[in-house]
């Protein structure tokens, strides 16, 4: 008699029943069995001790079992059981739990990312109104901030008019890069912006006389003494005036750098000395084409 | 004193450039380059005279440095 015409008040087990329900059953299947009387008796031998190490395929623990008992392979509940739908359907049911546990990771992963952007966007949002303000005086006598280049992309450049060559050089250099992208069609000028860190000697009217010199729009920005040093401050310029000659004349040490302010007013690159006006304007052509304004 | 203008710059770096070239000619003898010292010094403002030759020093030096010096390799030939 096959185990699945023993019923016990309606229960019925199969191979994908838990070991723990299946030795359940089994000993309830022993008892009503006894109970039955002498007749049933032969069918025990055809009961499994329960008694067995777990694992994960009951199938063949039960063909282990048989051996072990020393029974032959005749006529018994769990002969032959191999890999049967219940391993299949477990696999099934693990694929697609790991399938949803990793949909949730990814969206967690992507919520945290979203958040981060948000943050991000807020504290560059701030930096851009506090951050690298200066308060100075255009080379017309105009009083400027920071906040008048908004929309504007700007190429900044810290020197004196008293430069031998350097500073020339430089501001040749940025003037070049603004043509270059002036040339371009579709690109918003590039405001060009020349600061002093000479301010005792560049007033405003050396200011005018020096940029006429190298292009029609560069902006050349003067102040006080305080007013220079916030500005060369917010933008991590080093300035030493060297020692006076007989003439009073004097030459400014300074770091030499180009800084890329993007149009909502934040630092966004700079260029050393070593890179050429094309490699410049490549550059800022690619913050162009990546900026997204975090003010709107 | 007003900062030379751009016209007053070319004029001196030209003077520097044709007395350095005059230099680098005579092999840094400066005896034969007399004439085209004082268009340069009458060129150029003085602190940039200063400035110049400090930079003509530096740059002769940092030759001598990159061809004279021992190679790395010969020197650090176990580590």
């Amino acid at each position: 008699m096959r185990w699945e015409e023993v019923y016990f008040w309606g229960l019925q087990t199969s191979p994908s029943t838990p070991f723990r329900k299946r030795v359940y059953h089994k000993s309830i299947r022993a008892m009503l069995l006894l109970t039955r009387g002498p007749k049933a008796w032969p069918r025990l031998s055809l009961l499994k001790p329960p008694n067995l190490p777990r694992t994960l395929n009951d199938g063949t623990l039960c063909e282990r079992a048989q051996h072990f008992s020393g029974r032959g392979p005749a006529k018994t509940v769990r002969q032959g059981q191999p890999l049967g739908p219940g391993l299949r359907t477990r696999l099934l049911i693990t694929a697609l739990f790991g399938v949803g546990l990793g949909g949730a990771w990814l969206a967690a992963r992507a919520e945290k990312e979203r958040q981060r952007q948000q943050r991000r966007t807020e504290a560059l949002r701030q930096a851009s109104v506090g951050q690298g303000d200066f308060s100075l005086l255009d080379h017309h006598g105009q009083a400027r901030c920071k906040a008048d280049f908004q929309g504007q992309w700007v190429l900044m450049y810290f020197g004196f008019t008293h430069c031998p060559d350097i500073c020339p050089d430089e501001l040749e250099k940025l003037v070049q890069v603004v043509q270059q992208l002036e040339a371009q069609p579709g690109l918003h000028p590039v405001q060009p912006i020349f600061i002093t860190v000479d301010p005792a000697r560049d007033d405003t009217a050396a200011m005018a006389r020096y940029v006429q010199d190298f292009h029609p729009r560069l902006l050349g920005l003067t102040g006080s003494a305080e007013q220079v040093a916030q500005a060369s401050r917010s933008y991590r310029v080093y300035y030493r005036a060297g020692p006076k000659d007989e003439d009073q004349d004097y030459i400014v040490d300074h770091s030499i750098a180009i800084y890329l302010l993007n149009p909502d007013g934040l630092f966004t690159d700079y260029y050393s000395r070593g890179r050429s006006a094309e490699q410049i304007a490549d550059s800022v052509r690619q913050h162009m084409a990546a900026f997204q304004s975090v003010l709107s | 004193m007003a900062a030379p203008t751009m016209k007053e710059r070319q004029v001196c770096w030209g003077a520097r450039d044709d007395y350095w070239q005059c230099l680098d000619e005579n092999a840094g003898d400066s005896s034969r380059c007399q004439q085209l010292r004082r268009s340069f010094e009458s060129s150029c403002p003085q602190q940039w005279i200063k400035y110049f030759d400090k930079r003509r020093d530096y740059l002769k030096f940092k030759e001598k440095f990159e061809a004279g010096q021992v190679q790395p390799s010969e020197s650090t030939a176990n580590s």
